[in-house]
């Protein structure tokens, strides 16, 4: 399976790397040419395809779709750096790396994340010739690997790891901070950036660690044949195949609501409300639910009535489950053109809490889920790894290509202002103390109002119905009235310089 | 919902700011104020780079003192029909996000133009593709 190695296979775009990548690129493409250049058949399909329009999307896609493979399959080593002075915060943990045990702790928490990245040779997508998602479903797979996250801490136990995670690739831990020019200082770990494939984790602890190690490691590394099961079920229902419940293929059909279709572009808050949809509907999932904030606000009320069952919906085996479990997803903006550095503070503070699986966004355009930071760097998993598809209905396929191991950052300046921020509550006590750490990280922001709010009450309590002196203007006292001025009816300069009346 | 191509329809203006000077704006905003002392001048414009979000028809609002900000994002949401799912932010001073529960009074106490305005822009979110 060496194939779908992350730890070759990362098309990084970092500023550093970029001449690199294009350098790579060229090579790709010289040594997989035939899939790139226009293979001799396309100039005669090229002419019929004038007559016939569908011929000529196919072409194209093919054509995408096969340049899409070579661009995101291909290849580039790239390390990191995690400095050892500073500590790592991965979902709501922290890690100072500058012992064995810490390490290993990072390295557990960041491989057991589930990893999904684009995949081809998935079946046909309906209504398109799609069979891959590479190049255009990254958001999609960011937001796959958000609502894994959550359904981790909902159904796995508390703190689980993956106990066949795979040893770091591509990772070296160094004494400097990140940006020091000395990375003449940097300390590689002979430990990390081990082959993959020697999977035991403790063939590769040097000799003085493994008795410290040994002893207390053991128990964590007990399998848990339950959890085993359940880790393999959960990657199922994100398997490439129409049938499953947040494979791209029902993503992609819940998305055609929002206007969107397989091959367009997707954004952190239009695929907020997918998600919440695709778990709405599943039967896969009874105890749990979505909740998407409107305009950066929580409202607790609607939160509760989504998550207070009536006792007469308690679940099938009889034990009654009066609240639901509940992911509640904030679509945001944090800037104009490029993130305002002063949410920086609160987007860390944000990321500290154990409530918080994480966010998605990215870099402009090109999108990343977040899952932690180290100083002034967010550390990410990446999407952007075209994987072939994998068959989950066998039933032991290999988890492999769905974690990953060699963890990324990038800095929180290059951050796109749009993201979506997620966290999990499990029960109502754990809704009550979600709300006052968030609150808490919330009002950490530099700026002078917060990200987003969280407040008693419901929507409605908000809205204009209590607001006299709007009735005034059409269309402005009931949310669903379309209002007299369609927008952009009016081209008079002159009325446009004048004030309207709230 | 298509993206809305407003590129090709007509040439964007541009920004309040740049289309009158500082004397201009002063006066106005003292104009409106003596007239309508109970009222907020809010300009309200869409991100230059917005892709999605209609324009609108209007630019300069005045608004009530205790109109909350997520009201206001009501009524601006209602002018462009949008359906709630849609994203919307209303970023002041082009930077930052207001609070919901506050009061216009309360935003434009501390968010002002030196001019007198409170400037807004809108936008919806990016879209993310490779």
């Amino acid at each position: 399976m060496n194939s779908v190695s992350p730890s070759t296979a990362y098309y990084t775009r970092g500023v550093m790397q970029d001449e690199l990548v294009e350098k790579g690129r060229q090579q790709a493409m010289e040594r997989q040419g035939s899939c790139n250049r226009v293979p001799p058949q396309a100039s005669e399909s090229r002419k019929e395809a004038a007559e016939e329009p569908d011929e000529m999307d196919k072409l194209k896609a093919k054509l995408m779709s096969a340049w899409n493979n070579v661009k995101y399959g291909w290849t580039v080593k790239s390390k990191t750096f995690f400095n050892k002075i500073s500590p790592v915060t991965v979902l709501g943990h922290q890690y100072l790396l500058n012992s064995e045990d810490e390490v290993e702790r990072f390295r557990l928490a960041f491989v057991s994340r589930i990893w999904l990245t684009y995949r081809r040779e998935f079946p046909q997508l309906e209504g398109s010739t799609w069979t891959t998602d590479c190049g255009w479903g990254c958001m999609l797979r960011s937001g796959q690997m958000l609502l894994a996250q959550g359904l981790l801490v909902h159904l796995m136990p508390r703190d689980w790891i993956w106990p066949d995670a795979h040893q770091f690739t591509d990772v070296d831990f160094e004494v400097f901070r990140p940006r020091s020019p000395a990375r003449a200082g940097g300390v590689p770990i002979p430990t990390f950036g081990s082959p993959r494939g020697s999977n035991n984790p403790e063939k590769t602890i040097p000799n003085d660690q493994v008795l410290k190690c040994s002893q207390k490691k053991r128990p964590e590394y007990a399998r848990d044949r339950q959890a085993e099961q359940v880790h393999h079920r959960l990657v199922t229902w994100f398997e490439d195949h129409p049938p499953a419940p947040f494979g791209i293929h029902q993503l992609v059909d819940i998305g055609k609501a929002s206007g969107k279709k397989a091959g367009d572009w997707y954004g952190p808050s239009v695929v907020a409300h997918i998600l919440r949809k695709a778990v709405a509907k599943t039967s896969a999932l009874h105890n749990l639910a979505v909740y998407v904030a409107q305009d950066c606000t929580v409202y607790k009320e609607d939160v509760v009535r989504l998550c207070d069952l009536p006792l007469s919906q308690t679940s099938s085996d009889g034990s009654s489950q009066a609240w639901k479990s509940v992911i509640i997803l904030v679509p945001v903006r944090l800037g104009g053109e490029t993130l305002n550095p002063s949410y920086i503070e609160c987007i860390k503070n944000l990321l500290k809490l154990e409530c918080c699986i994480g966010i998605i966004g990215g870099k402009p355009k090109h999108s990343l889920y977040f899952v932690g930071f180290q100083d002034e760097q967010l550390l990410y998993l990446d999407p952007h790894y075209c994987q072939p598809v994998v068959d989950a209905t066998q039933g032991s396929f290999s988890l492999e290509s769905f974690h990953c191991s060699s963890p990324k950052k990038m800095p929180f300046n290059r951050m796109d202002p749009s993201c979506t921020i997620g966290f999990y509550s499990k029960n109502k006590k754990d809704f009550e103390s979600l709300c006052s750490a968030v609150n808490v990280a919330l009002s950490s922001s530099e700026e002078k109002y917060p990200i987003f709010s969280l407040v008693e009450g419901k929507s409605q309590d908000y809205g204009l119905e209590g607001h006299s002196s709007s009735s005034s203007h059409s269309g402005s006292s009931e949310a669903h009235i379309l209002p007299q001025s369609r927008v952009s009816t009016s081209n008079n300069r002159r009325n446009s310089d004048e004030f309207v009346f709230l | 919902m298509p993206p809305f191509e407003s590129n090709h329809q007509q040439p964007q203006n541009k920004p309040f700011k740049q289309r009158k000077s500082f004397a201009t704006r002063k006066q106005e905003v003292a104009g409106i104020k003596s007239k309508f002392p109970n009222k907020i001048p809010v300009i309200i414009e869409r991100y230059e780079r917005e892709k999605f979000l209609p324009p609108l028809d209007k630019t300069k609002f005045l608004v009530p003192h205790e109109l909350t900000m997520t009201q206001f994002v009501t009524i601006i949401r209602n002018r462009m029909a949008l359906l709630p799912t849609q994203a919307f932010y209303l970023l002041i001073n082009n930077k930052g996000l207001g609070s919901m529960s506050l009061t216009m009074a309360q935003v434009y106490k501390e968010q002002q133009d030196e001019d007198g305005f409170l400037y807004m822009t809108y936008a919806s979110q990016e879209m993310f593709g490779h």
